[in-house]
């Protein structure tokens, strides 16, 4: 019973959250949803949330194809920064350790460093930003993502906070 | 200034070498300079105040990028720093647009340097300044969730008031600003900020008694403004004065000192500092880098020894001393002789020199070339098959690469006659130290 309910309430909330409900379908197959063989603990269902956030306020979200991951800033970041004036986008290719930077803002003469939450290689940075650097303010967590990466070990992401968990950070600031 | 320090002649030689400390740090001990980094990474260092013998700006900005770094995540930290004349430009801003190139001094040919103030690019955010030794850095770091970008500015008002400053106030921009006899404000300092995961800095600059205060815009006038379109930063122009302007017809005479002992004094009082680490701290102007440390504090004074000696802070200093963090950090922009699309401002006619038909375009990334149009001829075939020419030999070529000779010779190659005329006329614009 207990197992019933671990794995279908967050498949529903997956459903209800996410703009492409169909790519939790595909997920009820855990061998599908991990082609390279599920790298994942048992105890973690493989309809966890994949989007996992950091206490610097990054979140990282994985592709379906569970080796790609958006990285961008949080609504929170977003709004305690203020206005955008400039995104610095990595260059393709470049490798990155959690914790080290991955691009970074400026807002209102401050310079914040945005940190990669798990090892990668960088794909691309989103050139939208290159041209319109509040666009962050507008979609922080959506189509303002600052970098996508390949990420080194998909387990690294278990790690991260989860949604509550990154809530329950903020809201001790 | 002090002549000798007492301390030097009855502190025991290598009281505490490097292996016993820091274990056991005795209640307000004088410790050698080469214990920095030990104490600032100190678990129990809380407060720590700090003022740099250096005024070489690339020491200064990597010992404080050090204490941001490297300070426990809950302490606060007291920076004050003099530079030697510089601009300052922020991180994401363009040297080519925001400073006169050709007034500072020449760091792009090792074997053509020029005297004048330096060019440095910061890591933290913001606008272009102009540093000299009347003009007071400050720099607070300080844990991230207490922070407000006001918080140090009104503190560095406070101590401006208790001086007798009492006209200044911190405006929205988060800088401060001396409101004159007329009632107009007049911005006397900037503020500059760095967010890392736990730490804020807050960086200041204070313009107390520079003698250049009349001729300091024209370091961060640029003769290409009118070409250069720029992404990033853009600085934001305010009319400038001295806080000893305010002093011009007080009884006790301005001094620099003053300020600094009231902006410790200030700092103490807003983080409950302890008044052992203040006195020291006020005494740390003197002529030698030495530490203090109690229990709780770090107080003294640093230097060039920190900057070359530790190699975390050198490896900074050759970070932010490098011509890739000077030149190639700067976003992309396009420098175009004529109106395009995406900066359709009215240009300045063209100098007589040079045919009218010329049309000189560049558009950089990571201070690249890559793309451009440079022609002179009127008819557009003609023209398009120069402007090819001249690309094949600036494709992908950094900008701050290329010297006037180098245009010189890329160019006659190419236009022959008129390549003096367009590189002279480039040279201005870029900042090209012209041939002897």
């Amino acid at each position: 019973m207990s197992a019933v309910t671990r794995s279908v309430r967050p498949f529903a909330s997956r459903v209800l959250s996410q703009k492409l409900p169909l790519a939790g379908v595909r997920r009820v197959s855990p061998a599908m949803g991990f082609p390279r063989g599920s790298v994942r603990s048992f105890s973690q269902s493989p309809f966890m949330e994949v989007k996992k956030y950091t206490e610097s306020h990054e979140w990282i979200e994985l592709a379906d194809d569970g080796k790609t991951a958006k990285i961008g800033i949080t609504e929170y970041a977003a709004k305690s920064l203020g206005d955008v004036v400039f995104v610095e986008l990595p260059e393709a290719d470049l490798e990155v350790s959690a914790g080290e930077p991955v691009g970074a803002v400026e807002s209102v003469k401050s310079a914040s460093d945005v940190l990669s939450p798990v090892a990668g290689k960088v794909v691309k940075g989103n050139e939208i930003l290159d041209d319109k650097a509040k666009f962050i303010n507008e979609q922080p967590e959506g189509d303002a993502w600052i970098a996508e990466i390949e990420v080194k070990d998909a387990a690294e992401l278990d790690g991260l906070l989860d949604a509550a968990a990154y809530k329950e950070t903020i809201d001790e600031e | 200034m002090r002549l000798l320090s007492p301390r030097l002649l009855c502190r025991p030689f290598q009281a505490f070498p490097a292996k016993s400390f820091p274990r056991g740090v005795r209640r307000n001990s004088s410790f050698p300079s080469n214990q920095f980094a030990q104490l600032v990474g100190r678990a129990s260092s809380q407060h720590q105040i700090y003022q740099s013998l250096s005024t070489d700006p690339y020491v200064n900005l990597s010992i404080e990028h050090f204490l941001l770094d490297h300070a426990p995540a809950d302490s606060s930290i007291l920076f004050l720093y003099i530079n030697q004349p510089c601009v300052v430009i922020g991180r994401n801003q363009n040297p080519w647009l925001e400073t006169n190139l050709r007034a500072l001094r020449n760091d792009r040919e090792p074997d053509r340097t020029t005297d004048g103030a330096l060019y440095v690019r910061r890591r933290s955010g913001g606008g272009a300044v102009y540093h000299d030794e009347g003009n007071l850095n400050y720099s607070v770091i300080s844990p991230r969730t207490a922070f407000t970008r006001d918080k140090h500015a009104e503190m560095v008002v406070r101590a401006l008031h208790r001086v007798g400053a009492t006209a200044t106030s911190v405006n929205d921009r988060h800088d401060i600003v001396l409101v004159m006899d007329d009632n107009t404000p007049r911005k006397i300092s900037g503020s500059a900020f760095k967010l890392t995961r736990h730490r804020a800095l807050h960086h200041g600059t204070c313009l107390l008694d520079t003698p250049n205060i009349d001729r300091l815009g024209s370091f961060l006038r640029s003769p290409a403004r009118d070409y250069i379109k720029a992404k990033g930063v853009e600085s934001v122009r305010s009319p400038v004065a001295n806080v000893s302007s305010a002093f011009a017809d007080a009884m006790v005479p301005f001094s620099i000192q003053r300020v600094i002992a009231s902006v410790v004094e200030e700092f103490a009082h807003l983080y409950q500092v302890h008044p052992d680490a203040v006195r020291r701290a006020q005494r740390a102007y003197a002529d030698e880098p030495e530490l203090f440390a109690g229990d709780t504090w770090v107080a003294g004074a640093v230097g060039e020894p920190q900057g070359y000696g530790e190699p975390e802070i050198k490896k900074g200093l050759d970070e932010l001393m490098s011509l890739e963090w000077k030149y190639t950090q700067t976003p992309q922009f396009t420098f175009s002789t004529h109106p395009t699309e995406e900066d359709p401002r009215e240009r300045p006619p063209l100098p007589p020199t040079l045919p009218p038909s010329t049309r000189i375009f560049l558009r950089l990334k990571h201070g690249a070339i890559i793309e451009s149009h440079i022609s002179t001829a009127a008819d557009a075939s003609t023209a398009s098959e120069q402007a090819a020419r001249v690309h094949e030999a600036l494709n992908g070529r950094k900008l701050h690469e290329i010297t006037l000779a180098d245009w010189r010779t890329i160019l006659l190659d190419r236009f022959g006659a008129e390549a003096e005329d367009i590189s002279t006329f480039l040279g201005g614009k870029l900042g090209l130290i012209a041939n002897p």
